[in-house]
């Protein structure tokens, strides 16, 4: 208990100026639950900075949970269904370099958190409308308008974590929060479907406004998310003035010049990151129609079947995360998991064996690579251009993401699943490529540079690299 | 006899080779003037043999494949006699010794149904293709393409669900190997045609009801029809359609079949189909029929009034539409292809750039490996050879 508070106190500075009504000392008499130093009261936090993005986790992959009735009811073709994901992606590979500046600078933590989720609520309702309405060019808006929102949300609440639990709970924490997120993923999966045939069975027929009021009902998540920012904002308001704590900040900083001293290794990183990512989310995107037409699955087995690799990266990440912390050698975790993700992409597109075999290895892969690859820019960028490095990464990853969603849904609509999973697999193929590139071009140029790769960074900068503010297909 | 029929088949096709081409010509009832009534004759003559199919829709629509092994084998009709109401023996081939296999297709019902609540299903009246009127066939005949069409509405349709509807088969016919431009793009050889059953604009009787096609297949005396369900994984010519069903004929010593229908499992509703236009089809079991067949006067025309008796019949039915599926209802199209032939029914091989992208893909990185290995060897033998020695 004792370290808790100065974990917490810690955080405050020698010289923070006591607010105007605060008293300079905190009150005794207050129950636990009020009290910002005790436990119960830093759980009931925890408990909202997790539900914090469960909203906009839970609505991110409403599409892939809808895709046959958004296909049906809006008459579109699936490039133009995965271009729903595509208008995600696209602020985003802006606002990666801003989330941070807009937090420090522009809005501070607690408005800012509030004000992205009225973004992911505003978002999630527009989609809804667009589709109440039937006009799909609405619904794209509505996707841009949560996109802008969803990804700094998630870099808010890392911060929210930062402040609150710097320290040693710090990874437990982010390891809670990803498992929230996973869960909403997961429940969002499995729920939706039910959710619009209830509507259809209220309305009575199948449509656009079916479609419209199950996503306006998947809102309602986003609301509580978003009701989660104002508690959490009034109680992080009352904690600095009862403690005289600073408001949190990212401490990100980007100079965008930094990019032309990237070397060769951090390049090929992002290669592999671009790559790797573009061939799992694009690939859930569809997931759930493909095991309908190609396996004859149930769209209930086929809801089960695409939410598995959250479900395993929700325990598993925490485990791997440790894993990859006491062994090191991270590179040799990344070329398994990309070795492995290729093997259940092979697998889907070539047998017609049974593929939840494939979804677990892909889950599993999937889970070690977030572990493995993330850390591992922090071996090869010096420590004051770890923020414009991270920042490029999660822009290009979502440049990345936003191209291959809309081409895989024209593949698909011309070529077809096999095409389609071949496609996947070269984008598999050229992350093991430079995975393997990375690590000759470390073997050749610098033998030093190769031992860090290989050696245990040490708890110290592990927890600082989780740190970090990243996205949604970030570290976390 | 069957037996000796499908080698003497087999043999025939095999001679001419794979890379094959055939003449072929249509002719709309040949030695009749009179349009009320439909017979499309199509011949395709191969070196040293020719195959006949003949579309009619004298009673219900129908077509009659029979491979010869002569090149100058003929189609002859007694048109009075085919017409009159004992047609046995109306229509035959000269010489009638050069048939080496012959087999009949007819398309009789349409069922509409509804899934009922509980369990189970609610049928509307069926119709019943040999009472429908059909249009002449003969203002769609186009020789340079070989396609037709054979359109009707019911002769009385007191629902007037056809109204601003019709149901229409489309004759393909081809004299070279190649592949169908609209999906589902069925690979087709020059020992085969393409048909496409098309329900437009008709009305359904029902919120959410669906159709199902009924087809007949009549083999002589000892061969017998069997329903093949094939899974492929690959899909790239139909996109997201991985099973192919094929009705095959085949002799009792079980060797390659005689004939075959075959398809995909999927219709699509639109006229110019895309991917998501894609309505699940489903074939029901395969089941033997005994007993005459009404209305298929020109199957008892070709086989004789013996039809039942000495031919084995057997009648599957085609559902269109799922669960979820009210294509249908929206588009109100529904158009569904099948390839009919003789012989061994063509199989998709894999399209070489699948192959050659999986090459390459897979081989990259592992030249990459083996490069890197090399250079790192290199480089610590250099590292080595830098040290000299101390003397």
């Amino acid at each position: 208990m004792a370290e808790e508070q100065r974990a917490l106190l810690g955080a405050e500075g020698g010289d923070g100026p006591a607010g105007p009504a605060g008293p300079p000392g905190p009150p005794r008499a207050l129950p636990a639950a009020c009290d910002p130093r005790r436990l119960p009261h830093r759980l009931l936090v925890l408990a909202l900075m997790c539900f914090l993005g469960f909203g906009s986790y839970f609505c991110y992959d409403n599409p892939a949970a809808l895709q046959t009735q958004v296909q049906r009811d809006m008459k579109v073709n699936t490039a133009q269904f995965m271009a729903l994901y595509a208008w995600y992606s696209w602020p985003n590979v802006v606002l990666c370099f801003f989330g941070g500046f807009l937090i420090d600078r522009v809005f501070g933590i607690r408005l800012g958190t509030v004000i992205f989720s009225i973004f992911v609520c505003a978002g999630q309702v527009v989609f809804a409308l667009g589709a109440l309405f039937n006009t799909f060019w609405l619904m794209e808006v509505g996707r841009f308008i949560f996109g802008i929102g969803g990804e700094s949300l998630a870099v808010a609440q890392n911060t929210y974590a930062v402040s609150w639990f710097k320290g040693k709970e710090l990874n437990l924490v982010f390891g809670l929060q990803l498992s929230m997120a996973r869960i909403g993923s997961t429940v969002n999966m499995n729920i939706m479907g039910w959710i619009y045939s209830r509507v259809q069975d209220l309305l009575g027929y199948a449509g656009p406004s079916t479609l419209g009021l199950a996503l306006l009902i998947g809102g309602v998540t986003c609301v509580f998310s978003l009701s989660c920012a104002l508690i959490l904002a009034y109680l992080d308001r009352r904690a600095e003035r009862l403690l005289c704590k600073e408001q949190g900040k990212t401490g990100e900083v980007i100079k965008l010049t930094d990019v032309k001293d990237f070397s060769l290794s951090l390049w090929l990183i992002f290669v592999i990151c671009v790559c790797y990512y573009a061939a799992v989310f694009p690939f859930i995107g569809l997931g759930k129609v493909f095991f309908i037409e190609k396996f004859r699955f149930s769209p209930q087995e086929a809801s089960a079947i695409n939410s598995i690799v959250y479900i395993i990266s929700a325990p598993m990440s925490p485990v791997f995360g440790l894993l990859v912390d006491k062994v090191g050698k991270n590179i040799i975790w990344v070329l398994c998991a990309v070795v492995t993700t290729l093997a259940s992409h092979i697998m889907l597109a070539f047998t017609f064996w049974n593929p939840w075999i494939a979804m677990c290895l892909l889950g599993v892969a999937y889970s070690l690579l977030a572990c493995a690859l993330w850390p591992m820019v922090a071996f090869v960028v010096p420590e004051h251009q770890l923020g414009t490095a991270y920042g490029f990464m999660q822009s290009i990853q979502n440049l990345g993401l936003a191209v291959i969603a809309i081409a895989a849904g024209m593949i698909l609509d011309t070529r077809g699943y096999l095409f389609l999973e071949v496609f996947f697999s070269a984008c598999v193929c050229l992350s093991l490529l430079a995975v393997v590139m990375l690590y000759f071009v470390n073997h050749l140029t610098a033998p030093s540079s190769l031992l860090l790769l290989f050696l245990n960074p040490g708890p110290q900068k592990c927890a600082e690299i989780a740190a970090w503010p990243c996205g949604k297909a970030g570290i976390l | 006899m069957a037996a000796a029929a499908g080698l003497a088949l087999l043999a025939l096709l095999a001679a001419a080779g794979a890379e094959r081409s055939r003449k072929v010509s249509m002719e709309y009832n040949p030695g009749w003037n009179s349009s009320s009534v439909n017979l499309l004759h199509v011949r395709a003559v191969g070196p040293g043999d020719s195959l006949h199919y003949v579309w009619s829709s004298i009673g219900a629509p129908s077509v009659l494949l029979v491979a010869t092994r002569s090149p100058s084998s003929a189609l002859r009709v007694n048109w009075t006699q085919l017409l009159s109401p004992s047609p046995a023996g109306a229509v035959w081939i000269d010489p009638p010794d050069s048939v080496v296999y012959s087999s009949a297709v007819v398309f009789t019902k349409l069922f509409e149904f509804s899934e009922a609540k509980p369990l189970g299903e609610l049928f509307y009246p069926t119709y019943d293709l040999s009472e429908f009127s059909w249009d002449s066939l003969n203002h769609t005949l186009n020789h340079t393409a070989l396609t037709a069409e054979l359109r009707g509405v019911p002769a009385t349709d007191p629902g007037g669900a056809f109204a601003n509807g019709s149901l229409a088969f489309r004759v393909t016919a081809y004299e070279a190997a190649g592949r169908a431009g609209p999906l589902p793009s069925l690979l087709h050889t020059a020992d085969s045609s393409q048909l496409e059953f098309i329900v437009a604009g008709v009305s359904p009787r029902g919120n959410g009801s669906r159709f199902a096609l009924q087809l007949a297949a009549v083999e002589p005396a000892g061969a017998a029809r069997r329903l093949r369900a094939r899974s492929s994984i690959d899909d790239e010519y139909t996109p997201s359609i991985f099973q192919e069903l094929s009705l095959l004929a085949e002799a009792p010593n079980g060797s390659s079949p005689l004939s075959f229908v075959q398809w995909k499992a999927a219709a699509y509703g639109s006229p110019s189909p895309r991917r998501e236009d894609g309505i699940q089809c489903r074939a029901g079991g395969l089941q033997a029929a005994n007993g005459s067949l009404p209305g298929a006067s020109l199957l008892r025309a070709f086989f004789g009034d013996s039809l039942a008796t000495s031919c084995t019949l057997s009648v599957l039915n085609v559902s269109f539409g799922g669960e979820e599926g009210h294509v249908y209802q929206e588009r109100r199209y529904l158009s569904w292809s099948v390839l009919l032939g003789f012989g061994e029914p063509p199989r998709d091989t894999f399209w070489p750039l699948v192959i050659s992208i999986t090459a390459v893909a897979l081989g990259t990185p592992l030249a990459m490996l083996l490069l890197g290995s090399c250079l790192v060897l290199l480089a610590q033998r250099r590292r080595y050879s830098e040290y000299e020695p101390i003397n």
